[in-house]
């Protein structure tokens, strides 16, 4: 009786890791992905969120096959309304670091929070692999991550110029530069720009330089991301065009001062082969 | 009297040294013999040319005038209200000038050229609704009211600035610059627009250096001198708020200038004779802001910072000193 009551036990406590594990690696089936990457993404995997995070910008971006998802609201720095979110009974949220202070108070509410938002094309290919273990779809994600691969080379391919580009973020007098990694930089040295940056890094992956450096490295191109609509985009283009700072520069003087509006250059996303040549058809003219 | 000209002399001497740095230093290394070339229209060319023409020049001839109206700002305010914690924020201009921009970076980033008019116009806007209330009803025109007015409208303001970037973070760090305060490489555009508001303002403060002096002595004795305190109190915001929004439309939110260097002058000078602390405190602000915007462009050069932070830097190590020594 003793000898089948401990191999009883034994037993138990074998299958109890395992059990344990095997529970651990189920698939979270109800998902919230606050970033326009996570959300493609896992509709690409065949995974349907039951929450996607607005997009900066417009909603342009995301999936059509998420229409129909209830689009949370985000607000900075804490990203969804917590009874909003809460109200969708999520096992895992998708975030970004945007949403810093928000991620803590999801965590208290024991949701399980990743932040998962790629600042380069090489992270967006990892972060694909991430994705697809969680959600157990791993074959699928490779394949998708090849496709990625193979569809930026095509873009990529034929690049006939290198022109020295000051992308820059937000409006007024004092704009920041994108630096190599940001998305909107490491997307436009993809597309063969050369990013102008006065040498300067910062892990935010933007930084306010100098307008005495604008001068000296003169940029060929100037591609604005303001936060603003469609309908600015004229006056925005005169505003940096008479700017008296970079009235010297190539880029004024040949008149190759651009706006986007969409988000593609500021938040990271799937469609990154379409963006790069969107860049170079564009605003790159390679 | 000696102890005064001394400490103006060492005001001047600070001002030339200050416009000399920020004139020959920047994110580019330019000769200091081609800079001098360049100011004085005797050679130069290409790149340098540029950046010592269309940047630096108009940026240091902003920021002379920028600190030179804050300085003032802050000393006739200090010296009509009798009350030494007055600034360009107690009357309001600060806070709409702050939502004046921020309204025009947030929704209307199309028309973002017209933000130093959105600035100046809101942070006189300000001003004339503390004005209007101060004036009004019992006790118009006390120092009192005017004070309570005035902290009354800047939480007002403040209020509709931070809803206004509560509503759109995405477009905040725009406004980043405005509120830390700064100055910007625009060339001479900015105070070409804005120069009649310096003007009018600093020819008030001037027409006023006397009658303040009066009003130091009391409202009664000022009255029985044949003065009228209340329309001098009156006169000294209406030119404190045209400098102040002036500076504002040009430099973003900078109110930490305006309330300590007339403070610095007066104890560096062991008066507070408004002949002496008026213009001393426009050297002052002068000096200081040209320097700290000196070193907000070079010291992480080529990145640049806000210069507020490096205002309170240089100035409050020397408010602390004369402090502790003076008073």
């Amino acid at each position: 009786m003793r000898r089948a009551l401990l191999a009883a036990l034994l037993a138990l406590a074998l299958c109890l890791p395992a059990s344990a594990a095997a529970a651990q690696k189920a698939p979270p089936k109800r998902i919230v992905a606050l970033t326009p990457f996570a959300a493609n993404t896992l509709v690409k995997l065949g995974v349907m969120p039951v929450g996607v995070g607005q997009t900066l910008g417009g909603n342009e971006r995301l999936s059509p096959k998420v229409k129909g998802v209830p689009v949370l609201p985000l607000s900075h720095p804490n990203g969804p309304n917590l009874e909003q979110l809460a109200s969708l009974d999520p096992d895992l949220v998708f975030s970004s670091r945007t949403w810093a202070k928000g991620n803590e108070s999801m965590g208290d509410l024991g949701i399980r929070v990743l932040v998962q938002e790629p600042f380069r094309l090489n992270g967006a290919y990892a972060q694909t692999k991430v994705i697809g273990a969680i959600v157990n779809r791993r074959a699928r994600a490779k394949a998708l991550v090849a496709s990625m691969k193979k569809s930026v080379a095509q873009a990529r391919r034929g690049i006939s110029a290198h022109p020295t580009v000051m992308l820059i973020l937000g409006v007024g007098r004092t704009p920041f530069v994108f630096l190599p990694n940001s998305w909107g930089g490491d997307i436009v040295t993809k597309a063969g720009g050369r990013l102008l940056t006065g040498g300067v890094s910062s892990g935010s992956g933007f930084e306010r330089i100098s307008d005495e450096i604008v001068v000296a490295e003169d940029p060929d191109v100037i591609i604005a991301v303001p936060h603003a609509n469609e309908d600015d985009i004229p006056s925005l283009t005169e505003y940096l065009r008479t700017n008296p700072a970079w009235s010297t520069t190539s880029a004024v003087r040949n008149g190759r001062i651009y706006i986007s509006v969409d988000n593609s250059l500021l938040q990271a996303g799937t469609d990154v082969a379409r963006t790069i040549r969107k860049v170079r058809r564009v605003y790159l003219e390679n | 009297m000696a102890r005064r000209t001394l400490v103006f002399a060492g005001l001047l001497a600070a001002l030339a040294l200050a416009v000399v740095a920020s004139l020959a230093l920047g994110a580019v290394k330019v000769p200091f013999a081609e800079v001098i070339e360049i100011v004085f229209g005797k050679g130069g060319s290409g790149p340098n040319q540029q950046i010592i023409e269309t940047l630096r020049l108009p940026r240091t001839a902003e920021a002379m005038v920028v600190g030179a109206a804050l300085g003032i700002a802050g000393a006739i305010l200090q010296g009509a209200l009798g009350n030494p914690l007055a600034s360009p924020d107690v009357i309001g201009v600060t806070g709409g000038a702050g939502f004046g921009a921020i309204l025009i970076i947030i929704l209307f980033p199309g028309s973002i050229a017209l933000l130093p008019l959105g600035a100046l116009f809101f942070g006189l806007l300000a001003a004339a609704l503390v004005f209007a209330v101060a004036w009004s009803g019992h006790n118009r025109g006390s120092t009192g009211k005017v004070i309570l007015a005035g902290i009354a409208i800047l939480s007002l303001f403040t209020a509709g600035t931070t809803g206004l970037l509560a509503a759109y973070p995405e477009r905040a760090p725009s406004a980043i610059f405005f509120i830390a305060g700064g100055l910007t490489s625009s060339g001479w555009d900015e105070l070409g627009t804005i120069w009649p508001y310096f003007a009018a303002g600093f020819v008030c403060a001037a027409l006023l250096i006397r009658p303040l002096d009066r009003l130091a002595l009391g409202d009664d004795v000022a009255a029985s001198l044949g003065s009228r305190p209340h329309l001098i109190r009156l006169g000294a915001a209406i030119a404190a708020a045209l400098l102040a929004a002036a500076s504002a439309a040009i430099a973003g939110l900078l109110g930490f200038l305006g309330l300590v260097v007339p403070h610095v002058v007066r104890m560096a000078g062991g008066t507070s004779s408004n002949t002496f602390v008026v213009p001393a405190s426009a050297l002052g602000g002068a000096a200081l802001l040209a320097a700290g915007d000196t070193l907000a462009r070079t010291l992480r050069a080529p990145i640049e910072m806000p210069v507020g932070p490096f205002m309170v830097l240089l100035g409050v190590p020397l408010f602390l000193w004369l402090l502790r020594k003076v008073v």
